[in-house]
């Protein structure tokens, strides 16, 4: 589905993807780990082209989005993204929120995203909250209404970028008891997360990224019970 | 009949002002001269307004066209963490030289130069007036470019990313997501910008527009009195901003709406 070869980002100087090649298939559920700055969220953000890669080609669902021939804007209608910080819309209500950009893009009308949203705020456990605005809700509650979002527009990927490290402890469990029940129904999820629990149990292939390449990776029994790589294994006695 | 004397008008009041002191009647008597006389309260303060407000108000809409189209080309240039693109980097040339003639003289030179030099409308016509608008609109939206792009810049970043990420282009995500909550932090400089344009459009006599001003200045000239329509018409200009900044603290808590917690 998303193919990726021999990956570059710099920023100036600075080479931050040092040339990263992965093949991730529909359904896997690939988690990323590593220590911060080993550029993992920097190989997810490229992957929907919100950074401009420097060199190399990502192939998504057959064509390759590098080429600025290819509209992007339509790609990134397939890979839905949940952000860190949420960044709901903060002027427009839960409901508005979710119906933007099926309604602006003409893939729905109002009447058929309105139908949508609703489902969607069911399915993510907040169905009272359609009128108010993201300020009013918890952290936890404003990455679930991000989550629905990204949905809304059907998406064949999903990617999270490191989905619960902004939330107070109480509420990384429902965001991740939601991207679990997502795991579950079959999306095809790439994952940057600190969450090695989440990785354990959800992931079918987990990376691990240091000084801008994947370092390392396996099925996750194995990730993490028989690390090889010096690095992941000094990596792993500090977070586990 | 162009004049009233004293006299005259004294003669046709009733009984109960013949008996007022003599200051008073004379208060009285320019006030009658200014407003009343000749239903001049009508044919020029009424009128005079109508046109300030027309001006006032075509600027305005015209200044915030101009204004959010400089700033989206401005701040387009300037979030572009490569080179942009030739045509980017015309625009935004372009619109540099337009906020430095334009900040760099004053309205009234911009005024001469439009009604003078450029439009040349036939004095005292409609066309004046669409020339006022169109010097005032383009002056107003130098200003407003800037404060609009502060408002631009002042948004998240991460919003721009949300909306690019679902697909929306550069220019959907500017006007549904950026943009209105831009105009929400920069309401208040808006709003002061609207306050500075209205006052500002009382120079619009030296292209013979008849505004507000130049309604009372011709009365002046009629009565040879100035005490009345001068302090008549610092009076208008007054509550017209009076209004205007209560509209806008109304405006304002509604768009705060979504601020609540």
């Amino acid at each position: 589905m998303i193919n990726v070869e021999k990956l570059e980002k710099a920023y100036g100087d600075h080479l931050v993807l040092k040339g990263v090649s992965e093949h991730i298939e529909k359904g896997e559920k690939v988690v990323i780990i590593g220590p911060s700055g080993s550029g993992k969220s920097t190989f997810l953000r490229c992957l929907n082209l919100l950074e401009q890669p420097t060199g190399g080609t990502i192939t998504f669902e057959g064509v390759d989005i590098t080429d600025p021939k290819n509209d992007i804007n339509k790609m990134r209608q397939k890979m839905g993204m949940v952000f860190q910080q949420f960044n709901l819309f903060p002027h427009l209500t839960v409901r508005e929120n979710i119906k933007l950009a099926p309604v602006k893009l003409g893939l729905m009308t109002r009447e058929q995203a309105d139908k949508r949203a609703l489902e969607l705020l069911k399915r993510v456990g907040l169905p009272d909250k359609a009128d108010v605005y993201p300020k009013q809700l918890s952290g936890g509650q404003q990455q679930r209404i991000a989550i629905a979002r990204a949905l809304a527009m059907n998406p064949d990927v999903m990617l999270f970028d490191e989905p619960t490290s902004a939330l107070d402890p109480e509420m990384v469990g429902e965001v991740l008891n939601l991207m679990k029940e997502l795991a579950d129904e079959g999306m095809t999820m790439v994952v940057v997360t600190h969450e090695m629990g989440f990785a354990r149990s959800v992931a079918t292939r987990v990376l691990f990224m240091d000084g801008g390449v994947i370092a390392e990776q396996n099925d996750p029994e194995t990730f993490f019970t028989n690390p090889q790589h010096p690095r992941l294994k000094e990596f792993l006695s500090q977070v586990l | 009949m162009q004049f009233m004397s004293f006299v005259d008008w004294l003669a046709v009041m009733p009984g109960w002002i013949q008996g007022l002191p003599e200051g008073l009647q004379n208060i009285i008597y320019q006030i009658f001269q200014t407003f009343i006389f000749e239903d001049r309260w009508n044919t020029f303060f009424l009128s005079g307004l109508k046109t300030t407000f027309i001006i006032a108000i075509g600027a305005l809409i015209l200044g915030v066209i101009v204004g959010v189209l400089v700033a989206v080309v401005r701040s387009a240039h300037d979030s572009k963490r490569t080179r942009p693109g030739i045509l980017l980097r015309i625009a935004d040339f372009l619109c540099k030289l337009y906020l430095t003639i334009i900040r760099g003289t004053p309205v009234m030179v911009q005024l001469l130069l439009m009604g003078f030099v450029i439009m040349v409308p036939k004095l005292g016509s409609n066309e004046a007036t669409w020339c006022a608008i169109i010097t005032f609109g383009i002056n107003s939206g130098a200003y407003v470019a800037e404060i609009v792009r502060s408002g631009i810049m002042s948004v998240d970043q991460g919003q721009m990313e949300a909306g690019r990420s679902l697909g929306l282009n550069y220019v959907q995500t500017m006007r549904y997501i950026i943009v209105p909550q831009a105009i929400k932090n920069i309401l208040p400089a808006l709003g002061n910008e609207m306050i500075t344009l209205v006052k500002e459009t009382s120079v619009v006599m030296v292209i013979s527009v008849q505004d507000l001003t130049q309604a009372a200045k011709v009365i002046v000239s009629k009565t040879y009195m100035a005490i009345v329509p001068y302090v008549s018409l610092a009076i208008i200009y007054l509550v017209i901003v009076l209004i205007l900044t209560k509209l806008l603290a109304i405006f304002e808590r509604r768009l705060r709406e979504s601020d609540k917690r």
